[in-house]
């Protein structure tokens, strides 16, 4: 009953013609950022905070916005990924294996209805799912103590290195790279300037904003000029109306995909492209029973669609509940309400209902908007894929530069974000993960103040962090999930496709 | 190869950055210091880097030559265009970096100039008059 009230006054704030011009602005944007190859949540987000910040938009609309377009790009992603065998963005991988096959059988009309309606159902599912759990999770995590908040970020950082794919020593590696950055700056308990090489600019420390649009928008720049070749043609959309019977064929997959991208989700550090990931291969072991998957089968474009929408909604409970954000996009949404001084955790949602709930409430409202953009209006964002990379990317250098430079006005920020743009660019061919580093960077600075309160309780002993309840039982769900995770990269080995970047 | 120099890399930086620390000493009351926190995670970044150097898994492949080259020319316009934005202005420097990129990756010149033409000034109008971001329109340089 109380969660029905706050709903209702979220709703309230949701309202707002400012928050609803930014749900339908942020949704129409989102899925045309997703849609573009190239272009996802996590740089799409990023080349946007800068710009809420100059806007001066305060922290709920904010959130409603980038939240609005972190949905939308679920959504977008698919659309290239069926027209073009290119993921718009990062989860989509999964959704090319059975779309391109149905778009090549002139059945697109049919594959992009399937998948709007599956990631419609997958951003309910979980967006109510988020209604339900994140506030038990905002009231238990009342309790977690400074050793408790340093065990998880112990299990943030563990479990990223348990599903990204690549080695796990290059995950933890780029974990304490970010960590390692995360210090340069004034100490904020002692004063003592640490890594600063004598320069005043960087006393306050990188900026986690600016280096993130580096990281995520300025290295895609360079990784670009590297291809040239890319997926095959567009193919026509073939009949203009889906059928009714092939939506339904997908439904089933939706529910099941639904439940395990939103389970995928929650997890810290894992996010949307394990939830898609999982929901497919979870879907081809249980209902491939004719070798259908992989040639179009629309249980293997509704599966993955509904999981990674799920999972961008589930992404949000860790992230607003305990500040550990479950994706690489979360993780971006949580630099933002750091930087205007909000710091997610149990207590937000005692000290800021409007924003949570407002959020929740925009959430449930930009659903029915994305829907709508997606199904009636889908032509609209098919024709955008004819743009050329040559006109979109120095748009999005030209975006990111003057949204940076109008939050710092320095030169010394512009230096840092491409600083930043060209070490991504090195540790992504590497094959170094840069979620990792993101996450070390925003939490760095709260890892070392946990452990230092913990231990200043102690009396300087270690042994205090492992003496809490809530901290074992956090570092045993870490150790059963690396085992679990071990098991399914085992498993799965030679199945599915490497998971992706960020 | 590739993950031997990354390897060493990383034994090198957080090698460094362990040794830097031994610098930061103050505290009363605190028991940490803001010197450990530091060694707690750069003494991993030295064993993981050195397993990696020993043991590497990995080896990128980078672009061919002309890759590299449009990299390089990339990576010379956008150092370039943040250290012009103040003195130059938004408007020839947004200009000039939209057209560098947009030739880089392919576009017909024609086209890429247009482009570059509409976009500046487009971007100028619709972010500092239009929604009131300031942005340098001419430079310090102009006065």
């Amino acid at each position: 009953m109380d969660i029905l009230t706050q709903l209702w006054n979220g709703f309230a704030v949701a309202a707002l013609p400012i928050n609803l011009a930014l749900i339908v602005a942020g949704c129409f944007a989102g899925t045309l950022i997703g849609a573009l190859p190239g272009l996802g949540p996590v740089n799409g987000v990023a080349i946007l905070i800068p710009l809420t910040f100059a806007f001066g938009l305060d922290a709920t609309s904010s959130m409603i916005l980038l939240s609005a377009v972190y949905y939308g790009c679920m959504y977008g992603g698919r659309i290239s990924a069926i027209l073009l065998n290119i993921p718009g963005d990062e989860p989509a991988i999964m959704t090319t294996l059975d779309g391109y096959p149905m778009a090549k059988k002139g059945q697109a009309a049919d594959a992009l209805a399937i998948s709007g309606v599956a990631s419609f159902i997958g951003a309910t599912l979980a967006t109510i799912g988020l209604t339900l759990f994140a506030p038990l999770l905002a009231k238990a995590a009342i309790y977690f103590g400074p050793s408790d908040y340093f065990a998880l970020y112990v299990m943030a950082f563990a479990t990223i290195g348990g599903i990204s794919g690549t080695d796990p020593r290059k995950t933890l590696l780029a974990a304490l790279l970010g960590l390692m950055l995360g210090t340069v700056g004034l100490d904020p308990s002692t004063g003592v300037a640490r890594y600063t090489f004598g320069s005043f600019n960087l006393y306050d420390g990188f900026d986690p904003i600016v280096a993130l649009v580096g990281l995520f928008a300025i290295s895609e720049i360079l990784f670009f000029l590297e291809e040239k070749a890319h997926g095959g043609g567009l193919v026509p959309p073939g009949r203009v109306f889906p059928r009714l019977t092939r939506v339904k064929e997908g439904l089933g997959a939706s529910l099941r995909g639904s439940l395990i991208g939103f389970i995928a989700g929650i997890l810290p550090g894992a996010g949307a492209s394990l939830g898609a990931v999982m929901s497919y291969s979870f879907e081809k072991r249980i209902s491939d029973k004719e070798g259908t998957f992989g040639t179009g089968d629309p249980r293997g474009v509704a599966a993955p669609e509904a999981g990674n929408n799920a999972a961008s909604g589930g992404a949000l409970i860790p992230m607003l509940t305990l500040g550990v954000p479950g994706s690489g996009t979360t993780a971006v949404m949580l630099a933002m309400l750091i930087s205007l001084n909000i710091q997610p955790g149990p207590l937000l949602f005692e000290r800021s209902p409007d924003l949570v709930w407002g959020l929740v409430a925009a959430l449930y409202l930009a659903n029915f908007v994305l829907l709508i953009l997606n199904l009636p209006l889908i032509g609209m964002f098919t024709r955008v894929l004819g743009m050329p990379a040559w006109g979109l990317m120095p748009l999005v250098v030209a975006i990111s530069y003057l949204g940076v430079y109008a939050i710092t006005h320095a030169a010394f920020d512009l230096m840092v974000m491409v600083g930043f743009g060209i070490l991504g660019f090195v540790l992504r061919k590497l094959d170094f993960s840069l979620v990792p580093v993101v996450l070390g960077l925003l939490l760095g600075m709260d890892m070392e103040n946990n452990l230092r309160r913990a231990l200043s309780i102690s009396g300087g002993d270690f042994m205090v962090l492992v003496q809490s309840p809530i901290a074992l039982v956090i570092y045993a769900l870490t150790a059963a999930f690396l085992l679990l995770s071990l098991w399914l990269s085992r498993r799965q080995n030679g199945i599915v496709p490497q998971p992706p970047q960020h | 190869m590739t993950d031997r120099l990354a390897g060493l890399f990383f034994v090198l930086l957080a090698t460094g950055y362990v040794w830097l620390s031994t610098g930061y000493t103050a505290g009363f009351g605190d028991p940490l210091g803001p010197a450990i926190f530091p060694r707690v995670i750069g003494i991993p970044a030295v064993v993981l880097g050195l397993s990696l150097l020993i043991w590497p898994r990995h080896n990128a492949s980078w672009a061919g030559t002309a890759g590299l080259l449009r990299q390089a020319a990339a990576v010379a316009l956008l150092i370039g265009y943040a250290v012009l934005l103040e003195p130059v202005g938004f408007v020839p420097t947004t200009f000039a970096a939209i057209l560098g990129l947009g030739l880089l990756m392919g576009a017909p010149p024609a086209k890429g100039l247009l482009t570059a033409a509409l976009a500046a000034p487009g971007l100028y109008l619709l972010f500092d008059r239009l929604m009131g971001l300031p942005l340098p329109l001419v430079g310090t340089m102009f006065g």
